[in-house]
């Protein structure tokens, strides 16, 4: 119930730019479908059709940088009001996922524009969307959790989260396929837990996408670590968390 | 019967200065990490009972000490070692005002913090119209926060920490709240709820509160329980302690 309310906190922010969250990733995919597509469009990069192809993976992308570039916001400062509230501070980081989301919820319609622009609906696994939201949900948690409690102890890390996070942009299949990459070295981007997520999200349409199952099983198990890891690092630093509160 | 019990409690708490000295060899350090967050003992060993109706005062020199121990007690801190027990809840008045976001309104605020206090929806729901009448911002309720008055916040956390059924408040350093007249309503309002038999663990820096509102005054020093009489002798203590050279 207290998760309801933080989201109420959101939506005060939502009302002044409710249409961004559908812009912003519209433009981006325009952008880099203008580029990749018409501009360059000799070279096989995706599949087609690219528009839709590269919305469907933008839209989780942008929620995972949200939500972990907000993770490590989340206990700077007096925020969380830890001095006071006996209430678990977990919460705070399920607030933070929640409502980023909600917010790539919001978003879907880029996607459903895609399809009505390009007109081609998906197969029966698109079933497989909701699984990937979940996954990707749990997977966050585990990152919010690990991000937001190791940044207290190091401040530089919101930094260096940054910089993480414009890598993995370019090392998960968003732009390209995971067809894209040689066979061997597949297995070694599956490290990416997004990897088998945004699989996942665009089975539906393209069912080649996800042809190796070792590189899944090892994509998911990566993500699985992270969330214990999150988890564990976070009772941990517990203790620390509460005595750097201001 | 007591309602919270101190026993063998040690802490300590990272210092709040992050930086020491610029030099290269500090930054050198830092990135080390070596001397970037070095701990402070705070607490050692510290032991007390807090009985119904209590009205307690912790001397100390050292803010952070005050700061600790209240958030100690209220359970928002947990000791590195000993135990804490508490018996009823205790409502913490310790930083309320600073996690209200400018950008809510006041309602909004009203919503989030009691929440985070332990309220209900429903309660808070129920509660909110006489906290703000307390608060006497009636005419804010539905406007920003950052177009209220300046001592809106203080003033909203004090009122939504009044609302709350308990009995037992730690209360640190916002004794002195806005102007003379809010004040005063506050100050009435604790002295009600003492009558009533209310529990009080008061932080503040001005040994004037204290005399005002406690009758029982912990003296710290070193981190240690030191005494644990009357507040005028604590304060005695303290005094004594400041005109002697070496002491905090």
């Amino acid at each position: 119930m207290l998760v309801l309310r933080d989201l109420q906190k959101k939506y005060t922010k939502f009302r002044l730019g409710y249409f961004w969250s559908l812009l912003e990733p519209l433009g981006m995919s325009l952008v880099l479908w203008l580029v990749f597509s018409v501009l360059l469009g000799e070279r096989a990069l995706g599949l087609s059709p690219y528009l839709l192809f590269l919305s469907v993976a933008i839209l989780p992308w942008w929620w995972f940088t949200k939500c972990v570039n907000a993770s490590t916001k989340i206990f700077r400062g007096s925020r969380g009001g830890l001095t006071f509230s006996t209430l678990p501070p977990q919460i705070w980081v399920m607030k933070t996922v929640i409502s980023s989301a909600i917010e790539f919820l919001f978003s879907l319609p880029v996607i459903v524009l895609a399809i009505a622009l390009t007109r081609d609906l998906p197969g029966i696994y698109i079933l497989l969307f909701p699984v990937a939201f979940i996954l990707q949900f749990l997977l966050l948690y585990g990152i919010g959790l690990l991000v937001s409690s190791l940044s207290v102890m190091i401040p530089d890390l919101a930094r260096v989260v940054k910089i993480v996070l414009r890598a993995m942009f370019y090392l998960s299949p968003i732009l390209y396929s995971i067809s894209n990459i040689p066979e061997q070295m597949q297995t070694v981007a599956a490290i990416n837990p997004l990897v088998g997520i945004l699989g996942l999200y665009r089975i539906g349409w393209w069912p080649q996408e996800q042809t190796s199952t070792t590189a899944l099983v090892i994509s998911l198990s990566v993500a699985a670590t992270l969330f214990i890891a999150g988890i564990l690092t976070f009772r941990g630093l517990k203790t620390r968390l509460f005595k750097e509160a201001k | 019967m007591s309602i919270v019990e101190v026993s063998n409690v040690s802490l300590s708490m990272p210092r709040t200065k992050r930086r020491q000295g610029s030099g290269r060899k500090h930054r050198l350090l830092r990135i080390a990490g070596e001397t970037s967050r070095s701990m402070i003992p705070i607490l050692d060993n510290v032991s007390f009972t807090i009985s119904p109706g209590d009205s307690v005062a912790i001397v100390s020199g050292k803010p952070l000490l005050r700061t600790s121990l209240t958030r100690l007690v209220a359970g928002t801190l947990n000791p590195d070692s000993g135990s804490v027990v508490r018996s009823e809840r205790v409502v913490a008045m310790i930083g309320i005002a600073r996690a209200m976001g400018a950008s809510f309104t006041l309602r909004q605020n009203a919503y989030l913090v009691g929440g985070l206090m332990g309220m209900t929806q429903e309660e808070l729901t129920e509660k909110i119209p006489g906290i703000i009448k307390f608060a006497d911002l009636g005419n804010y309720l539905d406007r920003y926060l950052r177009v209220a008055p300046s001592n809106a916040r203080q003033r909203l956390a004090w009122s939504l920490a009044m609302a709350i059924d308990a009995r037992v408040y730690a209360i640190d350093g916002t004794l002195v709240v806005g102007e003379l007249e809010f004040r005063k309503k506050c100050w009435t309002a604790i002295d009600a709820l003492r009558e009533e038999g209310a529990t009080f663990l008061i932080s503040s820096h001005g040994g004037k509160h204290y005399r005002r509102f406690c009758d029982r005054g912990l003296y710290f020093d070193q981190g240690a329980l030191i005494a644990d009489t009357t507040v005028s002798k604590a304060l005695a203590l303290a005094r004594k302690s400041r005109q002697e050279p070496g002491g905090e």
